[in-house]
Order: structure tokens, then sequence, then C-alpha cells
């Protein structure tokens, strides 16, 4: 493969190019109620050319990697359509690089039959777990991408990217109201990940079967505290995307917004994007263009202290590359991603974030998360209220919003300790979904939140 | 043709078969931030195989169009512990007719998709030349080629055509966002209008209104129907209501909604992005209502869905959602309801729909783009703000209807919709 890329990046004549080829197998099987829904494998093979000349890119993706001569070339004339000025892309030194994944269990040697029965088990447990339960959706997925990548630099590098992991959901029922309880779990690693989860499924069980009887929370304003998947969400929701400089970089506003020595937080208040951290979703030893991944500072002691680039916007902005450049596959380009983004623990404990709250709300784990600019919302999976000091009943419904800005400057209070569950999903953005990315954190108390839902 | 290859290999062991298969080349230009950013081409293919084999289904994917043994045999290997058939392919039909295909999009070139990027950024850059502008336009030509072993058949031709503008407005720490865009299966797209439509929106949002929390009435544009769709499009889904999941499940012939309120799925619009003759399991498209009157009439089958539940594809497979959702104008002029709109909140675009408990109704959002409404006139924008409630009680409440549907995307046909109440949470 090597030999016939580099051949094919011979014949370009733009300032810089690139070919990243993919090989993707990948297998599911789902549950719905008692039977199995959906059960089948692909195999996709597909190759995208990326090309710059005179600051515009031009590319090409394919399925027929037969003729990669012809898409350099489709690469380049586009290229050449849209490029009218200088060409700015950060220098990195060209890696030659093999990564081979550690798997553990391989998945790919595992029969769909196995599969199947590791979920079937799952989703008799939900089944069986009260009459209350209504339905379930139980699934599996795994993909394995071996991932080829040349660039006209010289770099070249052969990456695998396991991905494997369960979604369990279980809805509860009474009259019209219809609640779920969702759990999942996901890692970049073997079918190890995915085993042993019958207690995973009780939870979610028990969680659809008690929120029938949770009231939805009192829409208004709150001291709210939140658990390490949702402070993974908000890192990542509320300010991570900001940080991406794709939003920033020709930009003149934007960057008087996002002037790195900006206080946007109290001195207790650390937010870090780092794609180097061994074995979660978010991390790769290189990014899609060639850049090694590493720990980048976006918040530091209460101040704007970097930011997320690709080779164009750190050359842009006059700064250094960061290994964040993510495409979510061979037919996407690569663009300012995140990988695990997190807010750094800090010195309190649990109880020391909730003794002197006397109305507020607890919120848990995570059902979603957007954002526009300035403006975030996501959204708990569940919550409970929070009533002088102590943790009261549990309330369903519960939606967080806000202003990124004024949200930062009412973090008050950061626990002591950092948890990355190992939860799936993923991050969209430009198109491109789900891109794996790893959210945990510590819990975060803030203040002032508005919390949706209906006043009374 | 190379599925009928495909469906015979398979019939060698499956007691029936059905093939896919999909090609297609696509150009897109995009703008960012005021200047021309990239061009590029896309050419992709896809197989997709499904198979019977004792009562179960097994099925696969594959890109490369020569692993016709692998692609087969994984199905095959699927099908062996695979879910429980309650179907049989069907038989030879005739879709009704419908428009999906324009000669006039397969020779845009980049350069004329390039100019019209231009165009539509000198119009928001004449109104406003501090404004950010992102613009794009892209087209497609895809064939694809059906087969299954009762001996149903068909092969299409479709294209596609798209435009879209945005603009940023940075003022301090306020961020505005605002765009339009529209894209179908023809080539004749009026691009200045859709600037127009971007700059409209832009205009009304100079001005920050502020708004208190509490009910109030609640106009949807078009686009904004949106957030009340959701739950119907999960609650209509058949799989949802065989599952029990859908709150409407066993309530054809109740009143659900106002009776001013119905909706369709219509898959036979010409040129719309979800219409075709057939669904993806060759069963001839349909015409659907899904709610007439107030009164909810069917929900949405694929083949496997109807025959668990004892009722007939509806032509939604696979995954029985909707095609293209119509809803019936009503009688109230869009002018006229903003006029009669003492204090309320016209939305447009929110953030978060989906997260939570979708299926329920239930919504809770954070209105993206949405505008104040005082004494019968926009004011401005508003800046964070939820909005709640639930779409089976706010259908209920339908204040009024507009009396002109426009197209929400390719996919949507609405007029705006004026509900009575809902909560509105502001900060």
């Amino acid at each position: 493969m090597r030999e016939r890329m580099e051949k094919a990046l011979s014949s370009s004549d733009a300032e810089y190019t690139e070919i990243r080829i993919e090989n993707v197998t990948s297998s599911w099987a789902n549950f719905r109620g008692e039977d199995l829904d959906n059960i089948g494998s692909s195999r996709t093979l597909g190759g995208i050319v990326r090309a710059l000349v005179k600051g515009g890119w031009g590319y090409a993706t394919f399925n027929d990697i037969s003729d990669l001569e012809t898409r350099v070339r489709e690469a380049c004339e586009s290229a050449r359509l849209v490029g009218k000025e200088e060409s700015k892309f950060a220098e990195v030194e060209p890696v030659v690089d093999e990564i081979t994944a550690h798997l553990g269990k391989d998945f790919r040697e595992i029969s769909l039959s196995e599969k199947k029965s590791v979920i079937e088990e799952y989703n008799k447990i939900i089944l069986g777990y009260h009459d209350k339960i209504e339905t379930s959706n139980v699934g599996y997925g795994d993909s394995f991408r071996k991932v080829w990548y040349a660039n006209s630099d010289g770099a070249y590098i052969e990456d695998e990217r396991p991905d494997v992991g369960v979604a369990i959901s279980a809805t509860g029922r009474q009259g019209d109201n219809v609640q779920r309880g969702f759990e999942s779990v996901a890692g970049s690693a073997g079918f190890q990940v995915i085993e042993g989860l019958q207690e995973k499924a009780e939870v979610a069980a028990g969680r659809a079967v008690d929120l029938l009887s949770a009231p939805p929370v009192t829409g208004g304003k709150y001291t709210v505290i939140i658990n390490p998947r949702l402070s993974g969400v908000f890192a990542h929701e509320a300010f991570g995307h900001l940080s991406e400089s794709d939003f920033v970089y020709e930009n003149e506003r934007m960057k008087k917004l996002m002037v790195l020595g900006k206080r946007l937080g109290s001195d207790i208040l650390n937010i870090i994007d780092d794609g180097s951290i061994r074995g979660l979703r978010g991390t790769h030893m290189y990014d899609d263009e060639g850049v090694k991944t590493r720990k980048n500072y976006l918040i530091k002691d209460g101040i704007l202290a970097g930011r997320l680039h690709s080779r164009e916007t750190a050359a842009k902005m006059g700064e250094q590359p960061t290994g964040n450049a993510r495409a979510i596959g061979y037919q996407h380009r690569p663009i300012v991603r995140m990988t695990n983004t997190y807010i750094d623990k800090g010195a309190a404990t649990f109880e020391d974030m909730i003794k002197d709250v006397k109305l507020g709300v607890y919120a848990l784990d995570m059902v979603g998360g957007q954002t526009s600019m300035e403006m975030f919302t996501f959204s708990a999976a569940y919550g409970y209220m929070i009533r002088d000091g102590k943790i009261a009943e549990l309330v369903r419904d519960v939606v967080l919003t806000g202003n990124v800005f004024e949200t930062l400057m009412h973090i008050d209070m950061v626990s002591d300790t950092i948890e990355w569950p190992p939860v799936g999903g993923g991050c969209g953005k430009g198109g491109q979904s789900p891109l794996p990315v790893g959210l945990g954190g510590p819990c975060v108390r803030i203040q002032n939140v508005v919390v949706g839902g209906r006043q009374q | 043709m190379i599925v009928n290859r495909l469906i015979e290999k398979a019939m060698r062991k499956a007691q029936g078969a059905q093939v896919t298969l999909g090609q297609s080349e696509s150009t897109n230009v995009s703008f960012e931030d005021d200047k021309l950013k990239s061009a590029g081409v896309a050419q992709s293919t896809g197989m997709s195989v499904k198979v019977i084999v004792d009562s179960k289904i097994g099925s696969s994917h594959t890109t490369d169009i020569d692993d016709v043994d692998g692609v087969v045999a994984r199905a095959l290997e699927a099908a062996a512990f695979g879910s429980p058939a309650h179907f049989e392919f069907p038989g030879p039909q005739q879709g009704p007719d419908v428009e999906i295909y324009d000669d006039a999009v397969v020779p845009v070139t980049k350069e004329e998709m390039v100019r019209i990027g231009e165009e539509m950024m000198a119009l928001v850059k004449a109104y406003r030349s501090d404004i950010l502008v992102s613009t794009g336009a892209g087209k497609s030509v895809s064939q694809s080629q059906f087969a299954n072993s009762a001996g149903m058949e068909h092969t299409s031709e479709t294209t596609s055509f798209g435009v879209g503008v945005s603009g940023q407005w940075i003022r301090g720490t306020d961020i505005l966002l605002a765009g339009h865009g529209f894209g179908w299966k023809k080539r004749e797209i009026d691009h200045a209008a859709i600037a127009r439509k971007a700059i409209e929106l832009l205009k009304m949002a100079e001005k920050i209104a502020p708004i208190k929390s509490g009910d109030m009435p609640v106009i949807f544009t078009p686009e904004g129907v949106n957030v009340l769709l959701l739950a119907l499009r999960l609650g209509f889904n058949g799989k949802n209501v065989f599952f029990g999941s859908s709150p409407v499940a066993g309530k054809l012939g109740e009143k659900i909604a106002d009776e001013t309120f119905s909706i369709t799925d219509n898959p036979l619009l010409d040129y719309a992005n979800g219409s075709g003759k057939y669904d993806g399991e060759g069963v001839p498209h349909q015409v659907t209502p899904l709610i007439e009157d107030g009164v909810a009439r069917n929900f949405l089958y694929d083949l496997d869905t109807a025959g668990r539940a004892g009722a007939k594809s509806t032509g939604n497979g696979m995954g029985c959602g909707p095609t293209n959702l119509v809803i019936k104008e009503g009688d109230t002029p869009y002018e006229e309801m903003v006029k009669n709109t003492r204090e309320g909140l016209l939305v447009h675009n929110v953030l978060g729909l989906g997260q939570g408990n979708p299926i329920s109704g239930e919504f809770s959002v954070n209105v993206q783009l949405g505008y104040k409404i005082e004494n019968g006139e926009v004011v401005g924008r508003v800046k964070d703000v939820m909005l709640a409630g639930n779409t089976y009680d706010a259908l209920k409440e339908i204040a009024a209807i507009g009396d002109k549907a426009e197209w929400a995307g390719g996919s949507l046909l609405t007029p705006a919709i004026k509900i009575a109440r809902l909560s509105v949470v502001a900060k």
C-alpha cells in the first residue's frame, strides 16, 4: 500500500497532498423487546485525497481504490479552482510509524452468535426486571478500522483503531407516562469491554421504573452539581467546542473574544484536552494529519491558555499544531475536533460541595448535549433535588442550558477525583458524527444554572 | 444486472433474498468565513444483501462491488442465528409516478457553484459587511438497482441539488448565528431568495429583546415546526407502536390533536428529498395520512414490522420512518398570526432537540434563534431562553395554522403554527 500511495502522491502538483485509505470491518446485533431486531456485518474500503493549492483545499473521496493517481488529479484540480492566496500550513516532522492495536479478546474472531448471546442475556435481565418494563433496546456494535496515511511531507502511518460497545436501554411505562433508563459501555479495545455488564442492565431497568414515579424538575435557576459523566459533557459541549480553532482562525471578532490570557473562570478551573491518555475512546497516537497527539491546556487557573488546532489553523494563528485534526472516516476531511476533554480535579469532597446548598439539583449522566457558539444545552439522564444540604427526591427531564462565559465564571467547586466512565456515543460536528471522544472528569458545582422544564 | 447475480448466488442456500446496489457521484463547493475554502468530488458505491434462511433474517453490506461472494456469505452467516422473519419479499408491483431526476442538475459545474456561493455571499455582505458569511452548494447524481427473489426489480436514477448560506455576527460576547438553506432533487433553486431569507432572519435579530419567564403563545416558523414534529416522527413509527413505547399506540381513531391539524406522509411529491417510486424494500410508495382533522389515522410500517403487528406495509421500509411530511394549511395569514400576539415567542431554530425523552412528546430546548413578539410585532431576538412543553398537549392547543405551506428543508412542507401556550424559561 505504501508504494502505491507514495507513487500517487508523487504525481501531485499541489503544495501539499495527503492520502488516507481505510478498511473497516464491523458487525452489529440489536434486540428490541424479546426479539432480535437486526444482525449483520459490513466491510468498507475507501479513501480520500486532499490537496492544498494557494490556500485552497480540493478533495476527492472514493470507494474504488484502484486508480489513486486519478483521485489525486481530481483533488488537485479542485484545489486550483479554490486557491487564490498564500497557503499556510504548519510544518511537522514527518513520521513513519506502524501502530498495532492491543485488543485482548479480538472481536473479529468472535462469532456473531456469541456477540448475540452476550446482549441477549442483558436484554433478558431488563425484560424480567419489573412488570412496568414495557420494552427494551439492547445493541452491540464493533468496528475495526485500519488506516493507511501518507502525505507529501514523507509521513507514512499505519494505524489500527478498534471500537466496541454495547448500548442498553430500558423503557418503562405507566399509562401515557413513558420513561427510559440508559447505560452504555464502549472502548477502543477488545470484546472483554462489553462482557459482564449484567449490573448495568439492572441499573438501566431500575432507572426506567423509578423515573415513572419521579416528577419533572421545576424549571428555574439552581445551584447544580454535575457528576463525572456530565462534567465531561459540560467540558466538551459548553467550552470545548469554542476552543476549536476553526471557529476562530479567520474570524477577527472571535479572536478578540477568545484571546489567550483572558480570564474565563475562577482560579480553581482547569480544562484540558488530551488525546494521548492511554485507553480512552478519544485517544490516538497521531491525528489524521500525521501530528502526534498531546496534553493541551485550554483553561489554566481560570485563564484561557490554549486551543485546539489543525495544521492550517495553527499556522494561520501562529501557534503550534496540537494533534486535533480528526476525521470520522474516509468520506470526510479532517477538521478540528476534541479528543478526551475534561475539567481537572480540584480539592473539594462531594460532602463539601453539597452541605451548604439549600435548594439545588444534583444532575447525573447524560443523554445528549449540543452547542451553538456561546450557547449550550445538555441533558442529564436523571437528577435529584438537593434540599438543605442533602440529596432529596429523584427528578426527571433535567436539561441544563446557558451561556458558556457566564457559566464558567459560576463554577465554584471541583471535586478531588477524576473518573473516566467508559461510555459510548460520540460527538457530532460539520456533518461528521459520531466521532468517539472521551468524556469524564470530577464532580463540579455551578451556581445559577438555568434548568429547563415547566414552571409551576 | 449485478443484483440478479447476487440473488442467484444467495438463493442457493436461502429461501428469500433482496439485494440493493447504489452508486453516486457528488460535487460540493464551500465558502467559510467570507472565503472560498474547498471544493471536491465524492464517488461512492455500496451493496447490501438481506437473506431469509429457515425463516431467519441476515444482512450484510459492502462498498466493494466485486466482493459478490463475500457479501452473500456474510449475510448467510448472520441469518443462521438471525432475527425471525415476519414477512415475505414482495413480488413485482408497479410504483406510482413521481419525479426524482432532473437533467439540469447533471451539467452543473464547480465554477457555477462557486458563482452561486459568491452571489449569496455578496447579498449578505451588502446588508451588513461585518457579518462573517459561510455558504455552499452541492449536487449529486445516483443510480440504484434493486431486486428480490420474488421477482421484484427496479432501477432508478436520482439527482439532488442544494445551497445554503449562514451569517455570523459578533458583538462583544454576543454571537448571532442565522442562516437558510434548501436542497431537493431539482436544479431549480432561487439562491438569491435563499440569501434574502437568511438576511431577513439576521435583520429581525439585530436587536436583543428581553423576555420574562412564563407561559405564553408561541409561533413556530416552518423550520421551527420541527420542534413539534420529532415526537410524531417517533410516535407514528410502527416499530415504536408495536413495542408499546409510542404514546399513540392503540389510539387510531381517537382525537389526539386540534381538529385543524392534519399531517400526511407523502413520498409522491415531485423532487422532494424523501420521494421515490418504491421504498427500500421494493414496496410501492403511497400517501399515508397520520393525523386527519385531529384524529390519529395510520402508523408507518415496513414489511417486517407490519408482519409482526398484523398490519400492511405502508412503504416506509426499512425502519418505519417518514418520507416527506406535509402539514395541511390553515386559514390564518402568518402576518395576522404575529399581529394577534400581544406577548409571545417566535421560534425558528432550537438546540438540544431529541435530548431527554422525545418519544413521550416532552421537549425542553434552548431557543437558538427565536424572537420576542410584543403587541403584534417582532421586536428582536431572545437570548438564553428555554422552551418546554409536550407535543401532544401542544397539538391540542393550536391557536392558528398559517395559510401558506413552505418547504423547511427538502422533506417537510408546512405552514407556521401558533400554539396558545407553552412554558418559556428565561434568565
